[in-house]
């Protein structure tokens, strides 16, 4: 176990070495106080002490703009540079490796959205207290997030497993996500109640709202792990395709 | 130490590795050589695990490649092709990584990083990024990197490619120093670095190996050793039998009457002395017999000198003449049915026109026309 929480631990500070973590986490947290104060009416017009603009548009930041840039280099430009065959000829077995970026992706995601934490403890109780903020929904939205943010980097992982180039990665990674963020809009669209179920089943978006609201379903604790699970195993054979192709 | 077995390796039809087994024993140095394309990577892959083999076995320090992936790797320490390094860490933050990785004490790992950054001359760069550093410091990173658990085995890919001579000379000066008390195996293609750090070569082409042994016996092996006789063309022996000079044909007949003799062969000089170049078997040294017959006509001796055949022209013969596919036979010419042998060919061409294919782009042109020429060579004989 040792050894993927050294990967994940390197990975994880590898981030820091380049300036473009620090202007995506920033352009990020500018666009999430846009979003949050502004769009769409904004928290003001709301009257209410919630927090679900950012359960609600915090994800889609993440997705389009964070998460592929993240999990774009883990294993794609690992495979262009040649360092993962430095890498995985350390003792180390492969899915500690997948395990390990995982960790060092996902980490840093939920810095992310920990700094989010800001808005809930500056608004509502230091140094503004803009009254009483129902906690509940704050609990089970950050657990949604949580959650979600594992689906999405383990199929960012999953598909920089499978690229051969970082760019090539990114782009993927984005189209899915939008994807799976946007299909959930045009499910009331379609026109026979199985297909608009399906999709709805698949939808990020449909499977957050319950965690903003408050509701914590197993359905869709079970989705999004096992999304990541899923993404994770079949980017660990994606690793190991290298053996033998 | 080191032991692989009919290791094979298809991508595809392609057939990166073809049956090949060797061995290398505790403290040897063993330089691993081939043309661009011979599956010298492919070989290295194997045994450090990244790569499976698609056929054949292979054991490291007594530890199956395919079964105990983990403890090879534990053994060794791995520099691969180019020395690919994480670029955004410091020297000092990637090896102390890579001393996590392999679970060395922190303690451990500084008293160990005392020895080797001085074998690798790594002392002023150790706060540097990897990526500020001249290719030349990557190597050495890289070569502290296999360096730092103190590894039983090396195995070093091409360590001096893209190196500035000055820098060749101080990477194969550490390896030289490294391989005192370890076991190393050294790919390269460049043969002056095999002769100064190596005691022992393999030779691999497109997939086999086509020599295995020490340096003078894969020298021995090409049969032939060559004289050089120079004989004054004005003057002779005062005193001597001889009352004129004599004539090139006369030098040349006398020379090709000696024992062992295979043949002579006229050199270019000046006006003042006859030069010849005799060839003869490896075992014998005809040096006394030349000097004897020379005394004996009263000619002017100006030079007379013995060369074993130089280990790049074994090396160019032994992987130019692999469309014989001559593996695992006797590396001297063998006298065999031509007819045989050019059937042979037919059949490896249409089986493997992909491999030729790929293996013309990595050799260098020069090379591909020499081939041609002594494919003709053979169909006229």
């Amino acid at each position: 176990m040792g050894t993927t929480f050294i990967i994940a631990k390197r990975e994880f500070r590898s981030n820091f070495d380049s300036t473009l973590a620090y202007v995506v986490i920033c352009l990020g947290l500018i666009l999430l106080g846009f979003v949050f104060f502004e769009f769409g009416g904004g928290f003001w017009q709301q009257d209410r002490a919630s927090l679900v603009q950012i359960f609600a548009q915090a994800p889609r930041g993440l997705s389009f703009l964070i998460i592929p840039v993240v999990t774009m280099r883990l294993l794609a430009e690992e495979k262009r540079s040649g360092t993962l065959e430095m890498l995985i000829t350390l003792p180390v077995k492969d899915h500690e490796v997948i395990l390990g970026k995982f960790l060092g992706a996902w980490g840093l995601v939920l810095l992310l959205v920990a700094s989010t934490l800001l808005y809930p403890l500056m608004m509502f109780f230091k140094p503004w207290d803009l009254g009483p903020l129902d906690m509940g929904p704050v609990y089970s939205g950050y657990l949604g997030l949580l959650l979600y943010s594992a689906a999405a980097v383990s199929i960012g992982l999953l598909i920089s497993a499978l690229a051969e180039s970082q760019t090539v990665a990114f782009f993927i990674t984005f189209v899915v996500l939008f994807a799976l963020h946007m299909v959930g809009s045009v499910a009331d669209k379609m026109p026979t109640p199985w297909l608009r179920e399906a999709i709805s089943f698949i939808s990020f978006d449909t499977r957050l709202v319950p965690f903003a609201k408050g509701m914590i379903n197993t359905r869709d604790i079970v989705y999004f792990a096992s999304i990541a699970v899923g993404c994770l195993m079949a980017a660990f054979r994606a690793l190991e395709r290298r053996k033998w192709a | 130490m080191i032991e692989a077995n009919g290791l094979t390796k298809r991508y595809g039809a392609f057939r990166a590795l073809d049956k090949v087994s060797f061995e290398v024993h505790r403290g040897e140095v063993v330089g691993f050589l081939g043309p661009n394309g011979a599956g010298k990577s492919t070989t290295m892959r194997i045994l450090t695990c990244f790569i499976s083999a698609t056929g054949g076995t292979a054991r490291v320090h007594g530890y199956d490649v395919f079964d105990d992936p983990l403890e090879v790797r534990k053994k060794i320490g791995y520099l691969p092709q180019r020395a690919p390094l994480y670029g955004e860490m410091s020297v000092w933050e990637y090896l102390s990584f890579v001393a996590d990785m392999r679970g060395l004490e922190t303690s451990t790992f500084k008293k160990r990083m005392k020895n080797i950054v001085e074998v690798c001359g790594l002392a002023t760069s150790l706060g540097k990024d990897i990526r500020d550093l001249s290719h030349g410091y990557r190597q050495r990173v890289g070569l502290a990197q296999a360096l730092v658990h103190d590894p039983p085995i090396l195995i070093l890919d091409e360590p001096t490619s893209d190196l500035d001579p000055n820098e060749k000379a101080e990477v194969i000066k550490y390896i030289q120093e490294i391989g005192k008390e370890r076991t190393i195996l050294l790919s390269t293609h460049n043969l002056s670095e095999v002769e100064q750090a190596c005691a022992r070569a393999i030779i691999v082409s497109k997939g086999r190996i086509v020599a295995d042994g020490p340096l003078e016996e894969i020298r021995a092996k090409s049969g032939r050793v060559r004289y050089v006789v120079q004989v004054h063309e004005k003057r002779v022996f005062e005193g001597g039998p001889a009352k004129k000079a004599p004539t090139a044909e006369e030098v040349q007949a006398a020379l090709e009457k000696l024992p062992g003799v295979t043949s002579v062969l006229e050199l270019p000089t000046d006006d003042r002395a006859h030069s010849f170049q005799l060839a003869g078997a490896q075992d014998g040294d005809i040096r006394a017999e030349i000097f004897q017959l020379i005394v004996s006509k009263g000619w002017m001796l100006l030079e007379m000198r013995r060369e074993a055949q130089k280990l790049e022209d074994v090396f160019k013969a032994l992987t130019k003449n692999d469309e014989r596919r001559d593996r695992g036979r006797p590396i001297v010419e063998d006298d065999e049915d031509e007819a045989e042998a050019a059937a042979e060919d037919e059949d490896e061409d249409e089986d493997e026109s992909d491999e030729d294919e790929s293996d013309e782009d990595a050799s260098d042109e020069d090379e591909d026309e020499d081939e041609s020429d002594e494919d003709d060579k053979k169909k006229k004989g």
